[in-house]
């Protein structure tokens, strides 16, 4: 009977720790594919953006931690549609609102909010066609200056997800 | 006739009185010096060197090939598959190989991707084009094939650019091919 519930135990425990994980990957809010979505990544961000989203200080701005903090202050959440590499790459609508919600939840799970609503094409479709030029850099460094006043919310929100 | 010998007798007493046997001796030494420094001029290099614009390359390196029948072709030459968007002098024929780079040099983590058809499967793979760094120009086994790549104003599909970025050195020495994956089947 002992070795019963132990060997039930064992079951039950193995199954708690793979249903998250094999849910964790179904579970991309706004990516149908999340194959397509890091072949996607792969084709059009890696190459500068690094396999790891780290990126390189004077060239390329790290994503990797700090990407989904943008969604948690205002204009954030268009600023990533917007920003040059976002808005002009070689991709529809669809595969790249895909291609977004795949590196919010890849690289910055911590900092997605828990009421995230995923990128739609039509969204994406439209923050794209105004994209921003030579002053993303300013307008980012705008942005950045506030996640310091929204940390309180940030850090909690990153503590809910995990 | 005796005209004709009068003239022919003046003429060679003229070159005779005006010049040495030395001056023969340096007009015949200048000839064939002459003669055999003309293939070494540039023009003639030109015509030999093969080179440029996936023309294969007039460098004599021996052939480099896996052995896989999963990769076909010989690394050394332009037209090896995954050499389908490359543009730079092959790492295979500098020291290096078709996805290392040849030693004293750094790999540039920053590259430009994109997919190439294996012909052994006919499948496309995913390949990175990452530069080695920081040596000077390596000039073996210059290749230029452009499959899918974009003007300068898509720099991050672009082949003609330095991505020599992210390493210690930008002094580009040569490209490699490095396999990323198997892409995924086109629907």
């Amino acid at each position: 009977m002992k070795w019963l519930a132990v060997s039930a135990l064992i079951v039950a425990t193995g199954a708690a720790v793979t249903a998250p994980a094999f849910g964790g990957v179904e579970a991309m809010p706004g990516v149908a594919d999340p194959l397509r979505a890091r072949q996607n990544w792969i084709l059009q961000c890696q190459g500068c953006h690094r396999a790891d989203a780290t990126g390189t200080p004077q060239t390329t701005p790290t994503m990797a931690g700090v990407v989904a903090q943008f969604l948690h202050v205002p204009g954030g959440r268009e600023y990533l549609g917007e920003v040059p590499g976002v808005a002009t790459a070689a991709l529809s609508d669809a595969a790249l609102a895909e291609v977004l919600n795949w590196s919010l939840i890849r690289f910055d799970p911590g900092h997605v909010p828990a009421d995230f609503t995923p990128y739609t094409p039509a969204e994406i479709g439209r923050l794209r066609k105004k994209p921003l030029r030579t002053e993303a850099a300013t307008v980012r460094a705008d942005l950045l200056a506030r996640f310091g006043a929204t940390n309180e919310t940030t850090k909690k929100t990153g503590e809910d997800i995990q | 006739m005796s005209r004709l010998d009068k003239f022919s007798e003046t003429v060679t007493r003229q070159v005779a009185r005006a010049t040495s046997r030395r001056s023969l001796l340096t007009l015949i030494g200048g000839a064939i010096t002459g003669a055999a420094t003309l293939p070494v001029l540039p023009v003639a290099r030109a015509q030999t060197h093969g080179g440029g614009h996936g023309g294969g390359s007039g460098d004599h390196i021996a052939p480099q090939t896996t052995g896989n029948p999963q990769d076909p072709g010989d690394q050394t030459q332009c037209d090896y598959w995954r050499y389908c968007a490359i543009d730079g002098f092959l790492c295979s024929c500098c020291g290096g190989t078709a996805s290392t780079c040849p030693p004293g040099t750094e790999m540039s983590p920053i590259t430009w991707i994109g997919t190439c058809q294996n012909p052994a499967d006919n499948r496309a793979y995913i390949i990175s084009y990452n530069d080695c760094c920081g040596k000077s120009s390596c000039g073996r086994c210059l290749c230029n094939r452009n499959e899918r790549d974009r003007p300068m104003v898509r720099p991050q599909a672009n082949n003609d650019i330095n991505w020599c970025l992210g390493t210690s050195s930008a002094i580009y020495n040569c490209s490699t091919a490095v396999i990323l994956g198997v892409a995924l089947e086109q629907k």
